[in-house]
């Protein structure tokens, strides 16, 4: 897969990661900010590739696992907690919350799982706009600056070091467990359950650990989101945010690590620069909000239509995620 | 128990709005074997086009006519992007109705702006035991039960509706004897679309709708679709009213705030027990 | 009636039939045999349109109707919306020929398809093939999964359509003793390649070709 093909090429992976470390040094403070949410973002469809690739599941509400690590660590922090322990405590929490919710729904298939993900994501957002501990509709204000011990990240750039560490971390992960002898099986699952099963593969053990796994990628990202942003509401996790997931991982191309990197950066970038074109004056005000409606619709369209495989895999040439994605998307 | 019966009435009001959605879901899954997430979205296409030919002077009964067609012309396009292209799987039409969804919020906005719209239904109430009861009620619960015996008449009796369930019974066999499929699975975007309108005409004067409405009236529309197994119309039907009298009683008892978690509870539920009656049966049949 | 030349089909990388030549007469009753994989249902598949050749030819003389491996009714429909769905290319709605035909269709009519026994599901899934009113017919598998006697007796009613109304069959089969007894000439299908034809009695005569499907399989056995 693109881990092996990236350990025959190392020069590529070296100069990004060069290249990454440099980014916050020069940015300037807005520029910064999207650098950070586009690494948010990269971390949660990760998840959302490797459980679309590797699982053949569906989450259309992957924005509640980002909900429950951002409220996590909010509440830890609000009440006193040490912002290290909320960190830590965000990628658990949604891990927990995914393999208890698994249990039940995963032993729905494609169109059921994918409602019933969304179901989850509406009933949190619900209860979250309702009880106390939550802050009810106004959301958890406040919450403190992240830090360990006596040292507190101040500036924007310090939160882009912190992000894009999460995203190696989460990016570290994924290859691990893509190239281990489960991820094999992984791979086998997305294929045909039934023949995995029958194979002797733990089908329904596995698709709960990438499912609580996935979740554990989006608590992360909610955690970090806590803490730069300052405060958490319901209404900072609509469902529009995991449908952008999906078309972020749609757009890289299922079941890629560094795919779901790709068509986070190209989705964010690209909503970015139609912001700057629909907040340009003379613009109407509905502007920006249409476009970018528009061009996430017809990304992912079109993806789906005519680049099954995604960006990353049509640009290179490579066809690593042919296999998984072609018979995941069989039911 | 006047104010329970005022309750019930709406809520079999706005359950019929859920089961006409909830029918139009039913109708492309037993053709196509895909969940159209657009469903919600035709009739909030519908309602919208509605308020806005009544705002240009257009009468009623022909402004609701053609809304509905609109709706239906939509249905048609949705068809034609999420099955048109040879070998999309059910998946990756699932993922294109999502994404003609959002595509439909950009129309929306620009053409209708991103404020909430409505029109008047039909005026006045009717008193019946000292309960007064809506017109508007009421037409929704009529054009409900013609709607869904119509759609019966047709899957059960016309040669075309048992050629949809031949599409739904057997594709392979379908294709054996001729039918063409992906017309087939156009038609029945295309009646999703219809009953979507129908839908959105007559819970908009209940309801005011805005561009994303849909994910409300989609989210209910499945639950509902999901109590028939998303192939049975008439299961469906009674999903819908269980769940639009469930809400309206929760909301008039003062749980107002947690019609979501029941209505979304109850359709969880539903489809994880469905899911274990049939793995039972499968391990049954091994 | 069929003209099949240099027909090729894959299927992602795999050749599923290569450079298959194979032709029917109007009126003959033609046998193509051949093991289980070796492309049979794909050509069947061809010949009604639902698989698209990659190179080659396919011609047909007439209405074609296909009855598929499996019988492939439609379960939840009753007999005779099954028969009636037949008659989609002739527009012909009305099963009452196929029920003068095949009398017991009559009496099954209200019942699902679906909980029909093997051999009812069979004539079902003959008489839905006859109401598109087909100049030629496509059988494949005829025997597979049925008691000899209700095999004996549909293939008697083919011979008697051949016989009686011209109708051209291709009869597609692995158990070739039925083959052979009702069929004038015959393709042996391997791999996707036509390894040898002529006609029946010849073939039988073939040391290959009897070693291969007159040895002792199931359905031989049964039959």
């Amino acid at each position: 897969m693109t881990g092996g093909a990236r350990m025959k090429r190392p020069l590529p992976g070296l100069a990004v990661g060069a290249v990454t470390l440099a980014l916050p040094a020069v940015l300037d403070d807005s520029a910064l900010s999207v650098y950070i949410f586009l690494g948010l973002a990269a971390m949660v469809t990760v998840g959302v590739s490797l459980l679309m690739g590797y699982a053949g599941q569906v989450s259309l509400g992957q924005g509640a696992f980002y909900a429950v690590g951002g409220y996590t660590a909010g509440i830890l922090a609000v009440h006193g907690g040490p912002p290290v322990l909320g960190l830590l405590a965000a990628p658990v929490v949604a891990a927990v919350f995914a393999a208890v919710i698994g249990v039940p729904l995963l032993r729905l298939r494609g169109h059921h799982l994918a409602f019933a993900t969304l179901a989850t994501q509406l009933i949190l957002l619900s209860l979250a706009g309702q009880l106390e501990f939550t802050g009810g509709d106004i959301g958890l204000q406040g919450i403190p600056r992240f830090g360990i011990g006596p040292f507190e990240l101040g500036d924007a750039a310090s939160y882009a070091y912190l992000t894009w560490a999460g995203v190696a971390v989460v990016m570290l992960v994924t290859r691990n467990v893509i190239d281990s002898r489960p991820g094999r099986a992984l791979r086998a699952l997305a294929t045909s359950e039934t023949a995995a099963a029958s194979s002797g593969v733990p089908v329904g053990r596995y698709k709960l650990v990438v499912f609580a796994l996935s979740a554990a990628f989006a608590g992360l990202a909610g955690g970090i989101y806590a803490f730069y942003v300052g405060y958490v509401a319901p209404g900072s996790f609509p469902v529009l945010l995991s449908i952008e997931y999906i078309v972020m991982a749609v757009v890289g191309g299922l079941g890629t690590v560094w795919g779901a990197v790709v068509g986070a950066a190209a989705i964010t970038l690209l909503v970015q620069a139609l912001n700057v074109v629909g907040t340009a004056p003379g613009m109407p005000s509905y502007a920006p909000s249409v476009l970018s409606y528009a061009v996430y619709a017809l990304v992912l369209i079109v993806v789906v239509l005519f680049l099954p495989h995604g960006l990353l895999p049509a640009v290179t040439g490579r066809r690593a995620a042919r296999r998984p994605r072609d018979a995941g998307a069989g039911r | 128990m006047r104010e329970l019966l005022t309750y019930l009435v709406n809520g079999l009001a706005v359950g019929c709005g859920f089961a006409l959605i909830a029918s139009g879901l039913v109708a492309v899954h037993r053709v196509t074997g895909v969940v159209n997430f657009a469903q919600g979205m035709f009739a909030v296409v519908a309602g919208l086009s509605a308020s806005w030919l009544l705002g240009a002077g257009l009468p009623h009964g022909v402004s609701e006519v053609a809304a509905v067609l609109i709706a239906t012309a939509t249905g048609l396009l949705t068809g034609l992007l999420a099955i048109g292209k040879r070998g999309t799987t059910p998946q990756s039409s699932l993922i294109i109705t999502l994404g003609v969804g959002v595509l439909a919020y950009a129309v929306e906005i620009f053409v209708w702006g991103d404020q909430p719209r409505s029109f008047p239904g039909l005026p006045g109430s009717l008193t019946l035991a000292g309960v007064g009861i809506q017109w508007q009620h009421l037409l929704v619960v009529a054009t409900t039960v013609v709607t869904f015996l119509l759609l019966t008449a047709f899957f059960g009796r016309t040669y075309l509706g048992k050629a949809f369930s031949a599409c739904a019974s057997n594709p392979y066999a379908a294709r054996v004897i001729g039918i063409d499929v992906t017309k087939m699975g156009l038609l029945a975007f295309a009646l999703g679309g219809l009953l979507g309108g129908v839908a959105g005409v007559l819970v908009t004067p209940l309801r005011p709708v805005s561009f994303d409405t849909d994910v409300t009236l989609i989210v209910n529309g499945f639950a509902a679709a999901v109590f028939g197994a998303l192939t049975r119309p008439g299961l469906a039907l009674v999903g819908a009213l269980l769940l639009g009298v469930a809400e309206s009683l929760a909301a008039g008892y003062g749980y107002a705030a947690y019609q979501t978690e029941l209505a979304l509870g109850l359709m969880l539920i539903i489809m994880v027990v469905q899911s274990a009656r049939r793995a039972t049966v499968l391990e049954e049949a091994v | 009636m069929i003209e099949i030349t240099d027909l090729v089909v894959t299927y992602g990388s795999a050749t599923a039939l290569d450079h298959v030549r194979l032709s029917v007469r109007r009126g003959e009753m033609v046998a193509l045999l051949g093991p289980n994989g070796a492309g049979k249902s794909t050509l069947a598949d061809t010949l009604s349109g639902i698989v698209s050749p990659r190179s080659g030819t396919v011609e047909v003389g007439g209405r074609l109707a296909h009855i598929p491996e499996g019988r492939q009714l439609f379960p939840d429909l009753t007999v005779e919306d099954n028969l009636s769905l037949g008659g989609w290319r002739s527009r012909e709605r009305d099963p009452s020929f196929v029920f003068g035909l095949l009398p017991r269709l009559a009496e099954l009519r209200r019942r699902r398809a679906g909980v029909l026994s093997g051999g009812e599901q069979q004539m079902v899934a003959f008489g839905r093939a006859l109401m598109s009113r087909p100049d030629v017919l496509v059988v494949d598998e005829l025997s597979l999964g049925l008691a000899p006697m209700v095999t004996r007796d549909l293939a008697a009613h083919l011979v008697a359509l051949n016989r009686d109304q011209g109708l051209t069959v291709l009869l597609i089969e692995q158990n070739a003793r039925l083959a052979f007894g009702v069929c004038e000439r015959a393709y042996v299908l391997e791999a996707g390649r036509v390894v040898a034809e002529g006609p029946c009695a010849e073939l039988a005569g073939s040391p290959r070709v009897a070693s291969a499907y007159l040895g002792g399989s199931i359905e031989e056995t049964q039959a």
